[in-house]
């Protein structure tokens, strides 16, 4: 129960204007900073919600995956440039932002992760470091800015971000893959 | 597995959500950045040209109202960018060229609007408008001395400028054709001159048409 309230104040917190100005006032943060905390302010929050309604989630995500695909959806929806430009055009795609990454994503992650299996964990690891790579090279290569706030250089920068985020991910599956985990089972 | 329907039916509803989602949020699959949703949010309202007093590089003064009757081909820079407004004013001319020399300044007038009046005076515009071959009466390079102005144009236009650190501008870039009415009536992209300048001489051709 503790860390649902952790999770709402890093929620209220992510949304305090100054707080929210600063991080979007850099591409790079908007995207790499303050959308992932949102996310792990849901998956903080999730606590409460199966608690709460532990009926709710077992009737509707029973199997996790109804959950794993909301949250890949939401994800990728929000790494398109345009809603990050629109969030920052719209106070009501901000507000989307904020309630879709935490309560869409974050939320729906934290029930569905164990419910999943192997396979499936593999896929979605698999497919968002794909995704990553891809973005990062798309953002380091693309010689046109995709948004219309933020600078060309800021956009690469936010490319190199994501290209770094791949590779850890690579390591971390090279790793996986390369190491007996029954071992330290 | 008795649980297994409502989860069936969750996860269809959460594919449904993202088809809608994502249909949404690109304007039905055509547009993911924000510069193509501008573009097609422009074409929808098809604004009209706002009072502009414009200052060109042989220090006249005037509004829109002088090229009533005319169509006119508008881009906006600034001259100390040194790429994009370059590859711009430098297609601006390739379209230029494409057009019949004997329609210039009758049916059609291209005009290079700065979004930058403290730099681009009258006679940086008439240094400026010789790298590209512009004439100055045909083709002319003008400011908006009056930042109010300006900025109400380049709002109606979708034109986003933000200064960079070092002096200069990021701006998004296209060519803009208002029609003799003085309405915005289409956006076409500033990388392919040809296919602008095709679609200009199809506007202007249409226009001879109807007026017999």
């Amino acid at each position: 129960m503790k860390q649902s309230v952790y999770g709402l104040v890093l929620f209220i917190l992510l949304a305090l204007p100054p707080v929210a100005g600063l991080m979007e006032s850099l591409m790079i943060a908007h995207m790499h900073m303050q959308m992932p905390l949102l996310v792990a302010s849901g998956f903080l929050m999730a606590k409460w919600g199966q608690i709460r309604f532990p009926r709710f989630w077992e009737r509707w995500n029973a199997n996790g995956v109804p959950g794993i695909l909301l949250f890949a959806i939401v994800a990728v929806y929000w790494m398109l440039p345009r809603a990050m430009d629109e969030a920052l055009a719209f106070p009501g795609m901000e507000a989307f932002k904020f309630v879709s990454l935490s309560l869409l994503c974050g939320m729906p992650l934290r029930d569905s992760w164990p419910k999943i299996g192997y396979a499936a964990k593999s896929a979605v690891i698999i497919g968002f470091t794909l995704l990553f790579a891809g973005m990062g090279l798309l953002y380091v290569i693309a010689p046109v800015q995709l948004c219309n706030n933020y600078l060309l250089l800021e956009q690469i920068a936010l490319g190199w971000g994501f290209l770094t985020t791949a590779f850890c991910m690579v390591i971390f599956i090279i790793y996986h893959v390369f190491t007996r985990h029954s071992a330290y089972e | 597995m008795k649980s297994l329907r409502p989860n069936s039916l969750a996860t269809l509803v959460v594919i449904l959500f993202g088809i809608a989602l994502f249909y949404w949020g690109t304007d039905g699959f055509t547009a993911y950045t924000a510069e193509s949703a501008r573009v097609n949010r422009l074409l929808d309202a098809r604004p009209t040209f706002p009072q502009t007093t414009f200052e060109d590089s042989k220090g006249r003064s005037y509004s829109i109202s002088e090229f009533e009757g005319k169509y006119v081909f508008v881009t906006f820079f600034y001259s100390a960018c040194s790429t994009v407004c370059v590859q711009l004013e430098g297609n601006m001319g390739q379209v230029y060229e494409a057009i019949p020399a004997e329609r210039h300044g009758q049916e059609i007038v291209f005009l290079s609007v700065s979004f930058d009046p403290d730099r681009d005076d009258p006679a940086r515009l008439e240094e400026y408008r010789t790298f590209f071959d512009s004439d100055g009466e045909t083709w002319r390079m003008a400011r908006v001395p009056d930042r109010a102005e300006l900025n109400r144009l380049l709002d109606e236009f979708g034109v986003i400028v933000i200064p960079d650190e070092s002096g200069g501008f990021a701006h998004n870039s296209a060519f803009y054709l208002v029609d003799p009415a003085g309405t915005l009536i289409d956006v076409m992209d500033y990388t392919q001159p040809e296919e602008a300048a095709n679609e200009v001489v199809r506007i202007l051709g249409q226009k001879r048409g109807d007026g017999g």
